[in-house]
Protein backbone atom coordinates (compact mmCIF):
# COMPACT_ATOMS: atom_id res chain seq x y z
CA UNK A 1 0.00 0.00 0.00
CA UNK A 2 2.41 2.44 1.09
CA UNK A 3 4.72 1.50 -2.35
CA UNK A 4 1.67 2.57 -4.19
CA UNK A 5 1.62 5.62 -2.26
CA UNK A 6 5.29 6.65 -2.96
CA UNK A 7 5.06 5.53 -6.75
CA UNK A 8 1.83 8.31 -7.13
CA UNK A 9 3.87 10.55 -5.42
CA UNK A 10 6.95 10.26 -7.91
CA UNK A 11 4.56 10.28 -10.54
CA UNK A 12 3.16 13.25 -9.80
CA UNK A 13 6.48 14.89 -9.47
CA UNK A 14 7.61 14.27 -12.59
CA UNK A 15 4.33 15.62 -14.48
CA UNK A 16 4.60 19.04 -12.28
CA UNK A 17 8.13 19.14 -13.02
CA UNK A 18 7.22 18.73 -16.64
CA UNK A 19 4.55 21.37 -16.24
CA UNK A 20 6.75 23.70 -15.15
CA UNK A 21 9.54 23.50 -17.44
CA UNK A 22 6.97 23.83 -20.42
CA UNK A 23 5.92 26.99 -18.35
CA UNK A 24 9.08 28.75 -17.48
CA UNK A 25 11.43 27.76 -20.44
CA UNK A 26 10.70 30.28 -23.66
CA UNK A 27 9.28 29.75 -26.86
CA UNK A 28 12.66 29.97 -28.38
CA UNK A 29 13.50 26.53 -27.08
CA UNK A 30 10.31 25.41 -28.40
CA UNK A 31 11.44 25.75 -31.31
CA UNK A 32 14.86 23.59 -30.91
CA UNK A 33 12.32 20.46 -29.98
CA UNK A 34 12.03 18.48 -33.08
CA UNK A 35 8.88 16.92 -33.89
CA UNK A 36 10.10 13.21 -33.17
CA UNK A 37 10.94 14.30 -29.31
CA UNK A 38 7.30 16.58 -28.79
CA UNK A 39 5.55 13.20 -30.12
CA UNK A 40 7.87 11.07 -27.97
CA UNK A 41 7.13 13.51 -24.43
CA UNK A 42 3.67 13.79 -25.69
CA UNK A 43 3.57 9.92 -25.70
CA UNK A 44 5.62 9.65 -22.65
CA UNK A 45 2.79 11.88 -20.51
CA UNK A 46 0.02 10.13 -21.93
CA UNK A 47 1.47 6.68 -20.80
CA UNK A 48 2.63 8.39 -17.48
CA UNK A 49 -1.12 10.06 -16.82
CA UNK A 50 -2.69 6.22 -18.13
CA UNK A 51 -0.37 5.35 -15.26
CA UNK A 52 -1.65 7.73 -12.96
CA UNK A 53 -5.36 7.04 -13.64
CA UNK A 54 -4.90 3.41 -12.97
CA UNK A 55 -2.67 4.27 -9.77
CA UNK A 56 -6.14 6.66 -8.76
CA UNK A 57 -8.08 3.65 -9.20
CA UNK A 58 -6.01 1.48 -7.21
CA UNK A 59 -5.53 3.91 -4.47
CA UNK A 60 -9.27 4.66 -4.07
CA UNK A 61 -9.78 0.34 -3.69
CA UNK A 62 -7.26 0.69 -1.44
CA UNK A 63 -8.61 3.23 0.15
CA UNK A 64 -12.00 1.49 0.46
CA UNK A 65 -10.16 -1.61 1.79
CA UNK A 66 -8.97 0.08 4.24
CA UNK A 67 -11.61 1.64 5.66
CA UNK A 68 -13.52 -1.54 5.58
CA UNK A 69 -10.29 -3.17 7.63
CA UNK A 70 -10.94 -0.21 10.32
CA UNK A 71 -14.54 -0.90 10.71
CA UNK A 72 -13.72 -4.89 11.39
CA UNK A 73 -10.97 -3.69 13.78
CA UNK A 74 -13.13 -0.92 15.96
CA UNK A 75 -15.38 -4.11 15.99
CA UNK A 76 -13.24 -6.84 16.61
CA UNK A 77 -12.03 -4.37 19.82
CA UNK A 78 -15.74 -3.74 21.08
CA UNK A 79 -15.87 -7.23 20.83
CA UNK A 80 -12.69 -8.05 22.86
CA UNK A 81 -13.93 -5.08 25.51
CA UNK A 82 -17.17 -6.61 25.95
CA UNK A 83 -15.41 -9.96 26.58
CA UNK A 84 -13.34 -8.95 29.04
CA UNK A 85 -16.26 -6.90 30.68
CA UNK A 86 -18.43 -10.01 30.40
CA UNK A 87 -15.17 -11.92 32.19
CA UNK A 88 -14.42 -9.53 34.60
CA UNK A 89 -18.12 -9.39 36.23
CA UNK A 90 -18.46 -13.36 35.63
CA UNK A 91 -15.17 -14.00 38.14
CA UNK A 92 -16.33 -11.34 40.16
CA UNK A 93 -19.77 -13.46 40.80
CA UNK A 94 -17.71 -16.31 41.04
CA UNK A 95 -15.38 -15.12 43.57
CA UNK A 96 -18.16 -13.17 45.83
CA UNK A 97 -19.25 -14.75 48.75
CA UNK A 98 -22.85 -16.01 48.45
CA UNK A 99 -25.39 -14.31 50.42
CA UNK A 100 -27.67 -17.02 52.34
CA UNK A 101 -31.59 -16.67 52.41
CA UNK A 102 -32.87 -15.31 55.17
CA UNK A 103 -35.93 -18.13 55.06
CA UNK A 104 -37.74 -16.37 58.09
CA UNK A 105 -38.09 -13.26 55.77
CA UNK A 106 -39.69 -15.08 53.11
CA UNK A 107 -43.03 -13.53 52.64
CA UNK A 108 -45.08 -16.06 51.29
CA UNK A 109 -44.68 -19.65 52.78
CA UNK A 110 -46.75 -23.36 51.43
CA UNK A 111 -46.04 -26.03 53.91
CA UNK A 112 -47.88 -29.03 54.47
CA UNK A 113 -49.23 -30.76 57.68
CA UNK A 114 -51.13 -33.75 58.29
CA UNK A 115 -51.27 -37.37 59.39
CA UNK A 116 -51.86 -40.98 57.57
CA UNK A 117 -52.80 -44.24 59.54
CA UNK A 118 -53.43 -47.84 58.78
CA UNK A 119 -55.90 -49.60 60.86
CA UNK A 120 -55.85 -53.26 61.75
CA UNK A 121 -59.92 -54.04 63.04
CA UNK A 122 -61.33 -56.70 65.05
CA UNK A 123 -65.06 -57.01 66.30
CA UNK A 124 -66.40 -59.36 67.70
CA UNK A 125 -68.82 -62.19 65.50
CA UNK A 126 -66.92 -60.11 62.24
CA UNK A 127 -63.11 -61.42 60.88
CA UNK A 128 -60.37 -59.19 61.49
CA UNK A 129 -59.36 -57.03 58.80
CA UNK A 130 -56.58 -54.45 57.48
CA UNK A 131 -59.59 -51.57 57.93
CA UNK A 132 -58.63 -48.13 57.13
CA UNK A 133 -55.89 -46.89 55.13
CA UNK A 134 -56.45 -42.66 55.90
CA UNK A 135 -53.93 -39.69 54.80
CA UNK A 136 -55.35 -36.60 56.27
CA UNK A 137 -52.96 -33.63 54.85
CA UNK A 138 -53.19 -30.00 56.28
CA UNK A 139 -52.15 -27.92 53.46
CA UNK A 140 -50.66 -24.27 54.86
CA UNK A 141 -50.46 -21.19 53.02
CA UNK A 142 -49.03 -18.05 54.50
CA UNK A 143 -49.53 -14.81 53.01
CA UNK A 144 -47.31 -12.17 54.85
CA UNK A 145 -47.21 -12.04 58.46
CA UNK A 146 -50.97 -12.14 58.93
CA UNK A 147 -52.60 -13.99 56.52
CA UNK A 148 -53.22 -17.94 56.16
CA UNK A 149 -55.50 -20.32 54.24
CA UNK A 150 -55.12 -23.68 55.90
CA UNK A 151 -57.43 -26.91 54.23
CA UNK A 152 -57.93 -30.60 55.50
CA UNK A 153 -58.04 -33.56 53.63
CA UNK A 154 -59.11 -36.68 54.28
CA UNK A 155 -58.27 -39.84 51.22
CA UNK A 156 -59.28 -43.03 52.84
CA UNK A 157 -61.00 -46.13 51.32
CA UNK A 158 -64.16 -47.79 50.95
CA UNK A 159 -64.89 -51.05 50.34
CA UNK A 160 -67.81 -51.32 47.37
CA UNK A 161 -69.25 -54.72 48.59
CA UNK A 162 -71.99 -55.71 48.69
CA UNK A 163 -73.67 -53.65 46.05
CA UNK A 164 -70.55 -54.03 43.99
CA UNK A 165 -66.76 -54.78 43.65
CA UNK A 166 -63.47 -53.67 43.62
CA UNK A 167 -63.12 -49.82 46.42
CA UNK A 168 -63.86 -46.45 45.62
CA UNK A 169 -61.19 -43.94 47.28
CA UNK A 170 -62.85 -41.18 49.23
CA UNK A 171 -62.12 -37.68 49.69
CA UNK A 172 -63.31 -35.30 52.08
CA UNK A 173 -62.19 -31.68 52.38
CA UNK A 174 -62.24 -31.76 56.34
CA UNK A 175 -61.80 -28.01 56.70
CA UNK A 176 -61.03 -25.09 54.54
CA UNK A 177 -60.49 -21.62 56.12
CA UNK A 178 -58.97 -18.06 55.79
CA UNK A 179 -57.46 -17.00 58.82
CA UNK A 180 -56.83 -13.16 58.87
CA UNK A 181 -54.78 -12.13 62.01
CA UNK A 182 -55.96 -8.46 63.34
CA UNK A 183 -54.32 -8.20 66.41
CA UNK A 184 -52.39 -10.15 68.87
CA UNK A 185 -55.59 -10.87 70.50
CA UNK A 186 -58.15 -11.17 67.53
CA UNK A 187 -58.66 -13.61 64.91
CA UNK A 188 -60.72 -13.31 61.72
CA UNK A 189 -61.91 -16.94 60.30
CA UNK A 190 -64.04 -17.55 57.18
CA UNK A 191 -64.62 -20.67 54.96
CA UNK A 192 -65.72 -24.47 56.06
CA UNK A 193 -64.13 -23.70 59.65
CA UNK A 194 -63.59 -26.32 62.36
CA UNK A 195 -66.34 -25.63 65.23
CA UNK A 196 -64.99 -24.76 68.48
CA UNK A 197 -67.71 -26.67 70.34
CA UNK A 198 -65.48 -28.37 72.86
CA UNK A 199 -61.72 -29.18 72.18
CA UNK A 200 -61.63 -32.23 70.33
CA UNK A 201 -61.82 -31.40 66.15
CA UNK A 202 -59.72 -28.75 66.57
CA UNK A 203 -57.18 -30.38 69.26
CA UNK A 204 -57.09 -33.66 69.65
CA UNK A 205 -58.82 -35.53 66.62
CA UNK A 206 -56.47 -37.66 63.87
CA UNK A 207 -52.91 -38.41 65.16
CA UNK A 208 -53.67 -36.25 68.17
CA UNK A 209 -55.42 -38.39 69.31
CA UNK A 210 -54.30 -40.89 71.91
CA UNK A 211 -57.05 -43.53 70.93
CA UNK A 212 -57.56 -44.73 67.76
CA UNK A 213 -61.21 -43.95 67.06
CA UNK A 214 -63.16 -41.00 68.59
CA UNK A 215 -65.29 -40.76 71.69
CA UNK A 216 -68.40 -41.69 70.85
CA UNK A 217 -70.19 -38.04 71.77
CA UNK A 218 -68.53 -35.85 69.74
CA UNK A 219 -70.85 -37.55 67.13
CA UNK A 220 -73.90 -35.12 68.42
CA UNK A 221 -72.14 -31.84 67.85
CA UNK A 222 -70.88 -30.96 64.03
CA UNK A 223 -67.05 -30.77 63.52
CA UNK A 224 -67.39 -28.48 60.80
CA UNK A 225 -69.53 -25.53 59.70
CA UNK A 226 -69.66 -22.94 56.91
CA UNK A 227 -69.61 -19.27 57.91
CA UNK A 228 -67.09 -17.08 59.64
CA UNK A 229 -65.85 -16.51 63.24
CA UNK A 230 -63.65 -14.12 65.16
CA UNK A 231 -61.52 -15.86 67.92
CA UNK A 232 -58.42 -15.05 69.97
CA UNK A 233 -56.58 -15.43 72.96
CA UNK A 234 -55.74 -12.23 76.09
CA UNK A 235 -53.40 -13.24 78.31
CA UNK A 236 -53.84 -13.06 82.46
CA UNK A 237 -50.94 -11.77 84.55
CA UNK A 238 -47.55 -12.81 83.55
CA UNK A 239 -47.19 -16.82 83.76
CA UNK A 240 -49.06 -17.81 81.03
CA UNK A 241 -52.35 -18.09 81.86
CA UNK A 242 -55.04 -16.45 79.25
CA UNK A 243 -58.79 -16.24 78.21
CA UNK A 244 -60.19 -17.78 75.08
CA UNK A 245 -62.45 -16.94 73.34
CA UNK A 246 -64.39 -17.89 70.19
CA UNK A 247 -67.84 -16.33 68.52
CA UNK A 248 -68.72 -17.73 65.25
CA UNK A 249 -71.91 -17.78 62.45
CA UNK A 250 -72.93 -20.54 60.27
CA UNK A 251 -75.27 -22.51 58.37
CA UNK A 252 -76.26 -24.38 61.09
CA UNK A 253 -77.43 -27.97 61.11
CA UNK A 254 -80.40 -28.58 58.28
CA UNK A 255 -83.31 -31.48 57.50
CA UNK A 256 -81.55 -34.08 55.03
CA UNK A 257 -84.44 -34.29 53.44
CA UNK A 258 -86.88 -30.90 54.40
CA UNK A 259 -88.66 -32.36 57.03
CA UNK A 260 -88.47 -31.58 60.38
CA UNK A 261 -88.66 -35.52 61.47
CA UNK A 262 -85.96 -36.25 63.97
CA UNK A 263 -84.09 -38.80 61.85
CA UNK A 264 -83.56 -35.93 59.33
CA UNK A 265 -81.25 -34.01 61.42
CA UNK A 266 -78.11 -33.34 58.98
CA UNK A 267 -75.43 -31.59 61.37
CA UNK A 268 -73.02 -31.58 58.64
CA UNK A 269 -74.79 -31.32 55.85
CA UNK A 270 -75.46 -27.83 55.53
CA UNK A 271 -72.91 -26.63 52.43
CA UNK A 272 -73.36 -24.84 49.48
CA UNK A 273 -76.19 -25.69 46.68
CA UNK A 274 -78.48 -28.90 46.92
CA UNK A 275 -78.97 -30.72 44.69
CA UNK A 276 -82.58 -28.71 44.14
CA UNK A 277 -80.47 -26.14 43.27
CA UNK A 278 -80.90 -23.98 46.68
CA UNK A 279 -79.04 -22.45 49.08
CA UNK A 280 -78.19 -25.23 51.66
CA UNK A 281 -79.67 -23.10 54.39
CA UNK A 282 -83.57 -23.81 54.06
CA UNK A 283 -84.33 -22.96 56.90
CA UNK A 284 -83.46 -18.75 56.60
CA UNK A 285 -81.45 -18.02 59.48
CA UNK A 286 -77.85 -18.79 60.64
CA UNK A 287 -77.05 -20.03 63.66
CA UNK A 288 -74.48 -18.77 66.43
CA UNK A 289 -72.48 -19.85 68.79
CA UNK A 290 -69.52 -19.69 70.62
CA UNK A 291 -66.51 -20.59 73.16
CA UNK A 292 -64.67 -19.47 76.28
CA UNK A 293 -62.07 -21.13 78.35
CA UNK A 294 -59.56 -20.38 80.43
CA UNK A 295 -55.84 -21.97 80.72
CA UNK A 296 -53.76 -21.63 83.41
CA UNK A 297 -50.04 -23.19 83.33
CA UNK A 298 -48.85 -23.68 87.12
CA UNK A 299 -45.09 -24.36 85.29
CA UNK A 300 -44.40 -25.56 82.16
CA UNK A 301 -46.00 -29.33 81.34
CA UNK A 302 -48.14 -28.96 84.18
CA UNK A 303 -52.00 -26.64 82.97
CA UNK A 304 -55.46 -26.68 83.33
CA UNK A 305 -57.37 -25.71 80.74
CA UNK A 306 -61.24 -25.38 81.45
CA UNK A 307 -63.30 -24.22 78.47
CA UNK A 308 -67.49 -24.09 77.69
CA UNK A 309 -69.17 -23.85 74.30
CA UNK A 310 -72.55 -23.56 72.63
CA UNK A 311 -74.37 -23.74 69.65
CA UNK A 312 -78.13 -22.85 68.72
CA UNK A 313 -80.09 -22.15 65.78
CA UNK A 314 -83.05 -23.68 63.39
CA UNK A 315 -82.59 -26.62 61.75
CA UNK A 316 -85.56 -27.81 59.87
CA UNK A 317 -86.89 -26.24 56.77
CA UNK A 318 -89.69 -24.87 58.32
CA UNK A 319 -87.66 -23.41 60.79
CA UNK A 320 -89.99 -24.34 63.62
CA UNK A 321 -87.27 -26.09 65.55
CA UNK A 322 -84.04 -25.31 67.31
CA UNK A 323 -81.26 -27.20 67.72
CA UNK A 324 -78.79 -26.38 70.12
CA UNK A 325 -75.79 -27.91 71.72
CA UNK A 326 -73.29 -27.01 75.27
CA UNK A 327 -70.20 -28.51 75.55
CA UNK A 328 -67.91 -28.67 78.80
CA UNK A 329 -64.39 -29.42 78.00
CA UNK A 330 -61.11 -29.84 80.64
CA UNK A 331 -57.75 -31.21 80.32
CA UNK A 332 -55.17 -31.52 82.58
CA UNK A 333 -51.63 -32.24 82.65
CA UNK A 334 -49.63 -33.38 85.46
CA UNK A 335 -45.63 -32.80 84.26
CA UNK A 336 -44.78 -34.33 80.91
CA UNK A 337 -45.92 -37.73 80.98
CA UNK A 338 -49.34 -37.55 82.22
CA UNK A 339 -52.46 -35.83 80.80
CA UNK A 340 -56.15 -36.38 81.45
CA UNK A 341 -59.05 -34.94 78.87
CA UNK A 342 -62.69 -35.15 78.91
CA UNK A 343 -65.83 -33.51 77.49
CA UNK A 344 -69.20 -33.39 78.70
CA UNK A 345 -71.68 -32.62 75.46
CA UNK A 346 -75.55 -32.60 75.71
CA UNK A 347 -77.61 -31.52 72.82
CA UNK A 348 -81.47 -30.94 72.06
CA UNK A 349 -83.55 -30.65 69.20
CA UNK A 350 -87.56 -30.42 68.50
CA UNK A 351 -88.75 -32.53 66.03
CA UNK A 352 -92.23 -33.05 64.03
CA UNK A 353 -92.40 -36.79 65.00
CA UNK A 354 -90.36 -37.32 68.23
CA UNK A 355 -91.44 -33.57 70.09
CA UNK A 356 -88.21 -32.09 72.03
CA UNK A 357 -85.31 -34.49 72.02
CA UNK A 358 -82.06 -34.50 74.39
CA UNK A 359 -78.88 -36.23 73.50
CA UNK A 360 -76.01 -36.40 75.57
CA UNK A 361 -72.92 -38.10 76.09
CA UNK A 362 -69.47 -37.56 77.77
CA UNK A 363 -65.95 -39.01 77.68
CA UNK A 364 -63.13 -38.89 79.89
CA UNK A 365 -59.39 -40.38 78.88
CA UNK A 366 -55.99 -40.12 80.63
CA UNK A 367 -52.26 -41.55 79.34
CA UNK A 368 -49.19 -42.02 81.13
CA UNK A 369 -46.10 -42.20 79.76
CA UNK A 370 -43.43 -44.70 80.85
CA UNK A 371 -40.87 -42.25 81.14
CA UNK A 372 -41.97 -40.85 84.41
CA UNK A 373 -40.95 -44.20 86.22
CA UNK A 374 -37.46 -43.45 85.66
CA UNK A 375 -36.85 -47.33 84.83
CA UNK A 376 -34.12 -46.34 82.39
CA UNK A 377 -35.42 -49.19 79.94
CA UNK A 378 -35.56 -47.96 76.16
CA UNK A 379 -38.39 -50.40 75.81
CA UNK A 380 -41.02 -48.60 78.60
CA UNK A 381 -39.45 -45.47 78.17
CA UNK A 382 -40.96 -45.31 74.59
CA UNK A 383 -44.34 -46.97 76.03
CA UNK A 384 -47.89 -44.83 77.14
CA UNK A 385 -50.64 -46.49 78.62
CA UNK A 386 -54.35 -44.70 78.00
CA UNK A 387 -57.81 -45.30 78.94
CA UNK A 388 -60.97 -44.29 78.26
CA UNK A 389 -63.88 -44.16 79.40
CA UNK A 390 -67.26 -42.58 77.18
CA UNK A 391 -70.87 -43.04 76.52
CA UNK A 392 -73.76 -41.84 74.68
CA UNK A 393 -77.43 -41.18 74.72
CA UNK A 394 -78.99 -40.37 71.38
CA UNK A 395 -82.63 -39.43 73.08
CA UNK A 396 -84.76 -41.66 71.24
CA UNK A 397 -84.00 -45.49 72.94
CA UNK A 398 -80.20 -45.80 72.25
CA UNK A 399 -77.86 -45.85 75.06
CA UNK A 400 -74.34 -47.00 74.51
CA UNK A 401 -71.28 -46.98 76.96
CA UNK A 402 -67.73 -47.78 76.30
CA UNK A 403 -64.34 -48.99 78.25
CA UNK A 404 -61.07 -48.83 76.29
CA UNK A 405 -57.97 -49.71 77.43
CA UNK A 406 -54.77 -49.65 75.42
CA UNK A 407 -50.47 -48.69 75.01
CA UNK A 408 -49.05 -45.87 72.81
CA UNK A 409 -45.80 -46.89 71.38
CA UNK A 410 -43.33 -44.24 70.03
CA UNK A 411 -41.49 -45.20 67.67
CA UNK A 412 -40.40 -41.72 67.41
CA UNK A 413 -42.03 -38.83 68.77
CA UNK A 414 -44.15 -38.59 65.12
CA UNK A 415 -44.90 -42.17 64.77
CA UNK A 416 -46.94 -44.17 66.88
CA UNK A 417 -47.75 -47.57 67.19
CA UNK A 418 -51.12 -48.18 69.02
CA UNK A 419 -52.93 -50.69 70.42
CA UNK A 420 -56.69 -50.76 72.00
CA UNK A 421 -59.21 -53.21 73.46
CA UNK A 422 -62.69 -51.82 73.66
CA UNK A 423 -65.97 -53.23 75.71
CA UNK A 424 -69.25 -51.79 74.54
CA UNK A 425 -71.86 -52.06 76.15
CA UNK A 426 -75.21 -50.92 74.23
CA UNK A 427 -79.12 -51.78 74.32
CA UNK A 428 -78.70 -51.49 70.28
CA UNK A 429 -78.34 -55.23 69.24
CA UNK A 430 -76.17 -54.43 66.48
CA UNK A 431 -73.35 -53.33 68.34
CA UNK A 432 -70.78 -55.26 68.96
CA UNK A 433 -69.41 -56.05 72.30
CA UNK A 434 -65.82 -55.41 72.20
CA UNK A 435 -63.14 -54.56 69.70
CA UNK A 436 -59.30 -54.51 69.07
CA UNK A 437 -58.07 -52.23 67.21
CA UNK A 438 -54.17 -51.84 66.17
CA UNK A 439 -53.26 -48.50 64.81
CA UNK A 440 -49.68 -47.10 63.13
CA UNK A 441 -50.00 -43.58 62.77
CA UNK A 442 -47.57 -40.95 61.72
CA UNK A 443 -47.92 -36.72 62.22
CA UNK A 444 -46.01 -34.52 59.69
CA UNK B 1 -83.25 -10.74 64.43
CA UNK B 2 -82.70 -11.57 68.05
CA UNK B 3 -79.68 -13.66 66.77
CA UNK B 4 -78.69 -11.45 64.27
CA UNK B 5 -78.48 -8.57 66.81
CA UNK B 6 -76.78 -10.72 69.83
CA UNK B 7 -74.21 -12.18 67.13
CA UNK B 8 -73.18 -8.13 66.35
CA UNK B 9 -73.28 -6.95 69.63
CA UNK B 10 -71.09 -10.03 70.78
CA UNK B 11 -68.52 -9.24 68.12
CA UNK B 12 -68.44 -5.52 68.87
CA UNK B 13 -67.64 -6.50 72.52
CA UNK B 14 -65.06 -8.78 71.81
CA UNK B 15 -63.43 -5.90 69.48
CA UNK B 16 -63.75 -3.55 71.95
CA UNK B 17 -61.73 -5.50 74.59
CA UNK B 18 -59.15 -7.01 72.20
CA UNK B 19 -58.43 -3.17 71.13
CA UNK B 20 -58.71 -2.30 75.33
CA UNK B 21 -56.18 -5.35 76.04
CA UNK B 22 -54.03 -3.99 73.41
CA UNK B 23 -53.86 -0.44 74.24
CA UNK B 24 -53.33 -1.33 77.68
CA UNK B 25 -50.31 -3.43 76.85
CA UNK B 26 -48.65 -0.91 74.69
CA UNK B 27 -48.47 1.24 77.92
CA UNK B 28 -46.17 -1.08 80.67
CA UNK B 29 -44.48 2.07 81.65
CA UNK B 30 -46.90 3.82 82.47
CA UNK B 31 -48.03 0.84 84.72
CA UNK B 32 -44.53 0.64 86.60
CA UNK B 33 -44.43 4.21 87.27
CA UNK B 34 -47.86 4.38 89.05
CA UNK B 35 -46.11 1.43 91.36
CA UNK B 36 -43.47 3.45 92.18
CA UNK B 37 -44.83 5.99 93.68
CA UNK B 38 -47.22 3.91 95.55
CA UNK B 39 -46.78 3.74 99.53
CA UNK B 40 -45.68 0.60 99.42
CA UNK B 41 -43.08 1.08 96.78
CA UNK B 42 -41.46 4.45 98.42
CA UNK B 43 -41.57 2.58 102.01
CA UNK B 44 -37.65 2.96 103.06
CA UNK B 45 -38.07 -0.11 104.93
CA UNK B 46 -39.06 -2.51 102.43
CA UNK B 47 -36.97 -3.18 99.09
CA UNK B 48 -39.01 -2.42 96.01
CA UNK B 49 -40.48 -5.50 94.43
CA UNK B 50 -38.68 -7.28 91.83
CA UNK B 51 -40.57 -7.14 88.29
CA UNK B 52 -41.98 -10.43 87.37
CA UNK B 53 -40.36 -12.74 85.55
CA UNK B 54 -41.32 -12.85 81.88
CA UNK B 55 -41.55 -16.24 79.83
CA UNK B 56 -39.20 -17.37 77.45
CA UNK B 57 -40.03 -18.55 74.24
CA UNK B 58 -38.46 -21.70 75.50
CA UNK B 59 -40.70 -21.75 78.47
CA UNK B 60 -43.76 -21.20 76.19
CA UNK B 61 -43.07 -23.48 74.05
CA UNK B 62 -43.01 -25.82 76.79
CA UNK B 63 -46.37 -24.91 78.43
CA UNK B 64 -48.28 -24.37 75.12
CA UNK B 65 -47.08 -27.22 72.33
CA UNK B 66 -47.80 -30.31 74.48
CA UNK B 67 -51.25 -29.52 75.63
CA UNK B 68 -51.80 -31.13 72.10
CA UNK B 69 -49.08 -33.29 71.24
CA UNK B 70 -45.43 -34.46 71.60
CA UNK B 71 -43.20 -31.53 70.89
CA UNK B 72 -41.30 -31.54 67.89
CA UNK B 73 -37.59 -30.49 67.89
CA UNK B 74 -36.73 -27.08 66.22
CA UNK B 75 -34.45 -28.48 63.91
CA UNK B 76 -37.46 -30.92 62.40
CA UNK B 77 -38.36 -27.58 60.49
CA UNK B 78 -36.85 -24.55 58.77
CA UNK B 79 -37.11 -20.75 59.91
CA UNK B 80 -39.79 -20.17 56.94
CA UNK B 81 -41.56 -23.76 57.92
CA UNK B 82 -42.09 -22.44 61.57
CA UNK B 83 -43.14 -19.39 60.88
CA UNK B 84 -46.11 -20.66 59.00
CA UNK B 85 -46.52 -23.74 61.61
CA UNK B 86 -46.91 -20.95 64.31
CA UNK B 87 -50.08 -19.05 62.53
CA UNK B 88 -51.61 -21.97 62.28
CA UNK B 89 -51.00 -22.65 65.54
CA UNK B 90 -51.69 -19.71 67.05
CA UNK B 91 -55.26 -19.96 65.55
CA UNK B 92 -55.91 -23.35 66.18
CA UNK B 93 -54.60 -23.31 69.38
CA UNK B 94 -55.41 -20.33 70.94
CA UNK B 95 -51.60 -18.87 71.66
CA UNK B 96 -51.57 -14.87 71.88
CA UNK B 97 -50.17 -12.93 69.42
CA UNK B 98 -46.70 -11.65 71.23
CA UNK B 99 -46.59 -15.27 73.10
CA UNK B 100 -46.79 -17.21 69.31
CA UNK B 101 -43.90 -14.46 68.25
CA UNK B 102 -41.56 -15.49 71.11
CA UNK B 103 -42.28 -19.02 70.68
CA UNK B 104 -41.31 -18.72 66.62
CA UNK B 105 -38.21 -16.89 67.66
CA UNK B 106 -37.07 -19.84 69.92
CA UNK B 107 -38.41 -22.03 67.42
CA UNK B 108 -35.94 -20.27 64.51
CA UNK B 109 -33.01 -19.64 66.17
CA UNK B 110 -33.08 -23.42 67.09
CA UNK B 111 -34.27 -24.45 63.56
CA UNK B 112 -32.63 -26.54 61.10
CA UNK B 113 -31.83 -23.90 59.15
Amino acid sequence: MKKNLKASRCIFGLVAAGCALGITFPQTAGAVVSDEDFNALKSLVQQMNGKLQSLEQTNRVDQQVIQQLQQKLAETQRTAVEAQQNSIATAQAQSAPRVPLDEATVNHNFQILGDAEIQYNKTDHQNGAFLLADFAPIFLYRGGENILFEAGFDFGLQNNAPNGGGYTTTLNLSFAQLDYVISDYLTLCAGNLVLPLGTYSERTAGWLNIFPDNPLAVDLVPGTGVGAELRGAVPLGNNGSLLNYSIYGVNGPGSADGTGNAGALDLGGNVGITSGGNNSNTHGHLVGGGRVAFFTPFKPHYDLELGLSAQTGEWDDAGKHLWSAGVLDASFHLGPNFEAKGEYIISRFGSDDLGQIQQQGWFAQAGYKLAGLNLNVPFLNNLELVGRYDSMRDGMGTSTHRYTAGYIYYLTSALLFEGDYEFIHSSDPNQPSSQFILQMSYGF
Amino acid sequence: MPMSFAVGLAVALISALAAKVGADESKPVAVTATNAVSPAATAPAKTKPAEPKKLTGAELYSIHCNRCHPERYPTERTAAQWKTIMLHMQVRAGIPGKQSKLILQYLQENSGR
